[in-house]
């Protein structure tokens, strides 16, 4: 048992890595209606300027994070307005448009931060490492996990418990009543995207002192965030969390448990999921 | 977009393909003094460090040799090789077909060296290849012409090859664990040390004895392969990364439970802007290369001021250096060719160089294998000054052995 537990440690702070990444994207899908490809980029640029507003300082971190969630938060502003135009014309007209946003993006973000992967300057105590139950362990890692606990929950307490949740899961299920109630629906998606973007800003700004932030990023996040949205049901938060820490676990314990299969086990997980689910996709997406 | 505007558009594209094409056909060859060569190198995707370095130590030797190679004005048309041979081999065809090379240097890596070599063979057009050489795979039954095929590198297997006695001697009866990144040039680099580690006598600490792969390049949160590796307490660790996966390996060893157990590697491991990034965590990793800025003798010197001079951030890199090389074979085998230069008149020229002045210490091309004869260094990552530096130890080897 010893041997699997850092491993699963590890897996949990990867996997709620991976919820606050999904859940941005859960939720601008879900709520906001918009299959926003451009939700890798977005926490590539978060990751990008949390790393070059990091300075070894405490002070430097705080203002890195900040950075980087406000950052998220516009490009999640410039998406809201890109995708207003489009709404009611499907998923295919929102896929191509932000993909091509996408591409458009990550080629500036190279030229300005340059080719290499980078990663933030942390203060020395978060480079140390403690023993857990035996075993090394890095303290930037169980730092992330601390932070991603606080906003999952804090992600789920607005959506479920808060006046500003309740709209948006009403915008969701009849958008005429919310208008009918002198809400208007479109401020409702802009501030979802927004929301959406600033968790993608977050999620690059945590991510990065594990993973660093470089040209690939926001493919393999935009890939393993859409595997986690699929199976955690569109929209779900909690679904979400519960399918990242599944992936993170997966990712972690399943590389060096069974070594062979370890590319197609993710992938493998995901068949399995939609078959025992057997929903269509567009008809939860629309409900 | 109705049928017959689609099939408008589709005539339009025709036309100007064809169009292209003849007017590749019609292009009249270069005034006598000039020649064209083709430079692939990664300059998007993972390795671009290790590309954009590349460019930079053939456009140091052109820029010291006053633009000219052999005495000819020398029209150096870059490709971009992105990550492998998806990226690459459209990019070679465009510089043998369309810009008309006459030879082709560069090319980062293994995988891609693979698939050009046979187009340039094709053409009969030299490929002088400045990174990494794979082990490479007969084409229908019959093992590849080599004939214009040189490298001015390796073969991606000698570093583990030239570093496993001095590992063997280091760790005694101790085992030890060999991990690597799962594509070409992983098994070449892996499979040079654990084969000629194991005919030693060495024996290795995988659970098997068969080296592990990460895939490559999703992968880079290297911590449970890491742990899962101290559990077999090795005595040493063997491994071969470059570029971002280097930066995230060298640091989360650091954090791992493998932290007090030493880390042997081949040299891309720390080489070039890698070591900047990993900072303190890559001190006293022993690596092995054909390479280190610190090197005593006089061409190396001079390549190291000239690099300083230049404006180049850090240290010469083993990437540059070659590539720098392949400029100077060039340049020797281009003086050596009377009138138009083809490829077959290059070629031979380049097979007659001879030995070689260059910053790693004199090498030469090994006649049948079109490789360097070379000596290869054990180094040590130390602060050098203020820096961070890969500071020789000692000499290794020579290879190939002969």
């Amino acid at each position: 048992m010893d041997a699997y537990l850092i491993p699963a440690v590890d897996g949990v702070a990867y996997g709620l890595l991976l919820a606050i990444a999904a859940a941005g994207l859960t939720v601008a899908f879900g709520a906001g209606g918009v299959l926003n490809l451009a939700h890798g980029t977005l926490i590539a640029a978060g990751g990008y300027v949390a790393a070059a507003t990091s300075s070894g300082t405490w002070t430097g971190l705080v203002l890195a994070v900040l950075a980087a969630t406000v950052a998220g938060a516009a490009g999640g502003g410039v998406l809201a307005a890109a995708t207003a135009a489009l709404r009611g014309r499907g998923h295919l007209d929102q896929a191509l448009l932000t993909f091509g946003l996408a591409l458009a993006g990550g080629d500036l973000l190279t030229t300005v931060y340059g080719p290499d992967t980078l990663r933030p300057r942390l203060p020395a105590v978060l480079q140390a490492t403690v023993t857990v139950g035996g075993h090394r362990y890095p303290v930037d890692r169980l730092a992330v996990l601390g932070i991603a606990v606080v906003v999952c929950a804090a992600g789920y307490v607005l959506l479920h418990r808060t006046r500003a949740g309740r709209l948006v899961r009403a915008t969701v299920d009849d958008r005429a009543m919310v208008a009918g109630i002198g809400v208007n629906p479109r401020l409702v998606d802009a501030s979802v995207l927004v929301t959406a973007g600033a968790l993608a800003g977050l999620a690059g700004a945590l991510s990065t002192p594990i993973l660093g932030v470089g040209p690939g990023t926001a493919d393999t996040v935009l890939l393993l965030s859409l595997i986690v949205v699929v199976c955690g049901r569109l929209g779900s938060v909690p679904g979400a969390v519960a399918a990242a820490l599944a992936v993170g676990v997966v990712q972690t314990l399943g590389v060096t448990t069974f070594p062979t299969v370890a590319p197609y086990l993710l992938t493998g997980a995901m068949a399995a999921v939609l078959l025992a689910r057997r929903t269509g996709l567009p008809a939860q997406a629309r409900p | 977009m109705t049928t017959r505007s689609m099939r408008r558009r589709i005539a339009a594209l025709a036309a100007a393909a064809v169009l292209l094409a003849a007017a590749a056909c019609t292009d009249s060859p270069g005034d006598a003094g000039t020649v064209k060569v083709g430079l692939l190198v990664s300059l998007s995707g993972t390795y671009t460090t290790v590309g954009e370095d590349m460019q930079r130590g053939f456009k140091l030797y052109l820029d010291t040799h006053g633009g000219k190679l052999g005495g000819r004005k020398v029209d150096l048309i870059v490709g971009d090789e992105g990550d492998g041979p998806a990226t690459a081999v459209p990019a070679a065809q465009k510089l043998l077909e369309r810009d008309r090379v006459v030879a082709l240097t560069g090319l980062v890596g293994g995988a891609t060296v693979d698939k050009v070599q046979t187009l340039t063979t094709a053409k009969k057009i030299p490929l002088v290849g400045a990174n990494a050489r794979p082990a490479f795979a007969p084409v229908g039954g019959k093992a590849r012409d080599l004939t214009y095929t040189w490298h001015t590198s390796y073969n991606s297997d000698e570093p583990g090859i030239a570093i496993a006695s001095h590992i063997k001697a280091q760790v005694g009866d101790g085992e030890v664990y060999a991990i690597g990144p799962d594509y070409q040039g992983g098994y070449d680099e892996l499979r040079g040390f654990t084969d000629t580690f194991t005919k030693l006598g060495g024996k290795l600490a995988n659970p098997d004895g068969k080296t592990v792969f990460t895939p490559f390049p999703t992968t880079e949160n290297f911590l449970p392969y890491l742990n899962k590796a101290a559990q077999e307490k090795p005595k040493a660790v063997y491994t071969f990364y470059a570029g971002a996966a280097a930066v995230a390996f060298v640091k989360q060893y650091a954090q791992s439970d493998l932290k007090d157990v030493p880390l042997y590697a081949a040299g891309f491991l720390t080489e070039g802007s890698v070591l900047t990034a990993q900072g303190p965590a890559a001190t006293g990793i022993r690596n092995v290369l054909n390479y280190s800025p610190t090197l005593p003798n006089p061409a190396n010197q001079q390549f190291v001021a000239a690099w300083s001079a230049a404006g180049h951030t850090g240290q010469p890199t083993t990437f540059a250096m070659a590539s720098y090389d392949a400029a100077a074979v060039l340049d020797r085998a281009l003086a050596a060719v009377d009138g138009d230069v083809t490829g077959e008149e290059l070629n031979k020229a380049i097979g007659e160089v001879g030995r070689i002045v260059s910053p790693r210490g004199d090498w030469q091309f090994e006649p049948t294998e079109h490789r360097p004869v070379q000596r290869w260094y054990l180094r040590e990552v130390k602060a050098d000054g203020p820096v961070l530096s890969n500071v020789l130890v000692q000499d290794l080897t020579t290879l190939p052995a002969s």
